[in-house]
């Protein structure tokens, strides 16, 4: 990213540093769910490029997830009685 | 290869014409066009060629007689190589041999960028495969001859031109320097191989090099000029220096010009391209001879850049990577710019920022949703408040936690009572409920958070990352009743909050700080009221 460097020093308007950027991005690798460890693996490799790859992959399945846990929340919702305080909570949820 | 070869083997033949002297004819240096490779050394003061498959039989041949001429392929050009027609004659060669360039670009440039290596350059490339002698030659060359055998057909006439230049003069000088073994063995080389040539290859090389890239007509007549000028400059030690150097120069210049070439470059058959050189040859040639001699000073000050050039190279292919590495990650935080709901932000730090928060809240969210079905355990993040759709409804659970969030530290002590402060406190939350704010708006929620002080610890785990978002989510609950409610949950929430209500426990220590007075006052009054 030395050219985005540069760029940020020409560019006054644009106070992102290299290093800001890195530490985001190991953030956001700390965040991520790290599947790879089956054998201890060093996991210290942490290429934005995989961060951002994992990061997307990651943020896709917790969609699918939510989608899933609200159409069974939807679904328990139908099970109760509407007023219960239980189904306002799943109400929120959903 | 094979090119070369037919200029092998018609060095043959012509060094059997030329040959009177006796010395080994180069007849065994060119097996017919196989795949041989015909490296010319200088040893001891002599070129040497050696061919590639026959490394048992080392020919010895004298420069002298290896002249450009007997590369020449074609018959028709007699052992004087000076003519333009033998030029183009023996142009044709080597361009065909796709080896050539294979062997040629796989340590070049070519193996960094896309385009596909230029077919045609291939043959005149490794139409002499490798001279040793001149190993970073051909690694400069390699760039260059796609370049150049890329060039249509009307580039190649004014290359050619270049390269009538380059080879008549050499044959000229040739015949004249004939004594000059670097000379002629550069020629030959260069023919051959396309500018492979150890001495005099440098200059060839560039020449050929121009001569393909058609950039350098000067470079090429420079080089040409090269080696019948420097011929005796080239000392066995310098002979290398300049022979390296010279790819580096021609192969700098060439990879800076080569660029747009590659791209389109286009495989015409080599021999095409040599006949046409051939005839373009025959009417430049003469009149390009004033330039050789400039080209020469300017090769000269190419020679010097072997490892200049291989720097460049080097940082060329550098740069390709990087700049592939970098489109790839822009790529990436394209797709996840998309993925992240209302993201209008187009700087990598925010993005960055706002895919973390997302990530946190997305988490939460399914972390709360699971749990959902044993417990209810409503656990909102603070942080989700943004990607929440529904935010001012129901949102009896932000609503606790928010209250937590302010509480959650000095209020552990707040027992259910402080529930009912809701019910009553109802109407005030409307009006605090816009403002959500900072910790601050504590005072408008004396009511809610009252409520769910003991759980509000809890609450401010779930919601230790953005208080004033727990606290907006808090005020807009209309569903006041419900704390008691969610208090229950809370309380099965799972210890793990607690640990994150630890966190916000320094920060809401000095938010709730002021509004504890107020809400202590406040809950005082809401027993009252309520």
């Amino acid at each position: 990213m030395s050219s985005r460097r540069s760029r940020t020093q020409s560019a006054g308007s644009s106070r992102i540093s290299d290093d800001q950027i890195i530490e985001l991005v190991s953030k956001l690798h700390q965040i991520l769910p790290e599947i790879n460890r089956s054998n201890g693996r060093r996991s210290n490799k942490t290429s934005a490029n995989k961060v951002l790859q994992e990061t997307c992959n990651y943020i896709r399945n917790l969609h699918r997830e939510v989608d899933n846990l609200s159409d069974r929340l939807s679904q328990l919702l139908s099970t109760i009685d509407a007023d219960s305080p239980e189904a306002a909570i799943i109400r929120t949820l959903i | 290869m094979n090119h070369h070869v037919p200029g092998f083997q018609e060095v043959e033949e012509d060094c059997s014409i030329l040959d009177s002297s006796g010395f080994s004819r180069p007849k065994r240096l060119l097996p017919t066009g196989e795949e041989d490779i015909m490296e010319l050394l200088w040893r001891n003061g002599q070129v040497v060629v050696q061919r590639s498959t026959k490394r048992g039989g080392e020919i010895e041949v004298p420069a002298e007689h290896l002249t450009v001429r007997g590369i020449r392929s074609t018959a028709e050009e007699q052992h004087l190589f000076m003519q333009e027609d033998e030029m183009a004659s023996w142009l044709q060669y080597p361009i065909d041999d796709s080896s050539f360039d294979r062997d040629l670009y796989a340590d070049l440039m070519y193996s960094a960028p896309p385009p596909p290596p230029p077919p045609p350059f291939q043959a005149p490339v490794t139409a002499i495969a490798p001279p040793r002698s001149v190993p970073e030659i051909r690694p400069h060359l390699a760039p260059t001859p796609p370049i150049a055998l890329q060039a249509q057909k009307p580039e190649f006439s004014p290359r050619f031109q270049n390269f009538v230049h380059f080879s008549r003069h050499p044959c000229r000088q040739s015949i004249e320097q004939i004594s000059k073994p670097l000379v002629t063995v550069a020629r030959e080389s260069t023919v051959v191989e396309s500018n492979e040539t150890p001495a005099v290859g440098r200059e060839s090389r560039t020449s050929l090099v121009d001569f393909r890239t058609q950039t350098n007509t000067d470079r090429g007549t420079a080089a040409l000029y090269a080696p019948g000028a420097s011929a005796g400059k080239l000392a066995a030690g310098t002979y290398e220096l300049t022979v390296s150097s010279s790819p580096g120069g021609s192969g700098s210049s060439f990879s800076a010009s080569r660029k747009p070439h590659r791209q389109s470059r286009k495989r015409t058959p080599a021999g095409e391209r040599k006949r046409k050189i051939r005839e373009a040859d025959d009417n430049e040639c003469r009149s390009e001879e004033n330039d050789y001699e400039e080209d020469e000073t300017k090769r000269q000050g190419h020679l010097l850049t072997a490892s200049s050039s291989k720097r460049s190279r080097a940082a060329e292919v550098h740069n390709l990577s990087e700049r592939r590495r970098r489109d790839r990650i822009n790529e990436k935080m394209k797709a996840l710019q998309q993925l992240i709901p209302r993201c209008n932000k187009t700087d990598k730090a925010s993005m960055l920022d706002e895919a973390i928060e997302y990530l946190k809240s997305l988490q939460l969210q399914v972390q709360m949703m699971s749990s959902m079905g044993c417990g209810m355990v409503p656990v909102m993040y603070p942080g989700m408040q943004r990607f929440m759709p529904a935010m001012g409804m129901g949102m009896g659970m932000g609503m606790g936690m928010g209250m937590g969030m302010d509480m959650g530290m000095n209020r552990p002590m707040l027992p259910y009572p402080s529930m009912q402060l809701p019910g009553s406190g109802q109407p005030n939350q409307a009006s605090p409920a816009p403002h959500m704010g900072a910790g601050f708006h504590i005072p408008t929620f004396h009511l809610p958070p009252v409520l769910p002080v003991p759980d509000s610890s809890r609450i401010q785990a779930v919601s230790s990352m953005a208080d004033p978002m727990l606290n907006s989510l808090v005020s807009l609950d209309p569903n006041q009743p419900r704390m008691p409610n969610f208090v229950y949950p809370y309380q099965q929430f799972p210890a793990g909050l607690q640990q994150a209500s630890q966190l916000p426990l320094p920060q809401n220590q000095a938010a709730a700080q002021p509004n504890a007075s107020k809400q202590t006052s406040n809950m005082e009054n809401q027993p009252s009221a309520g």
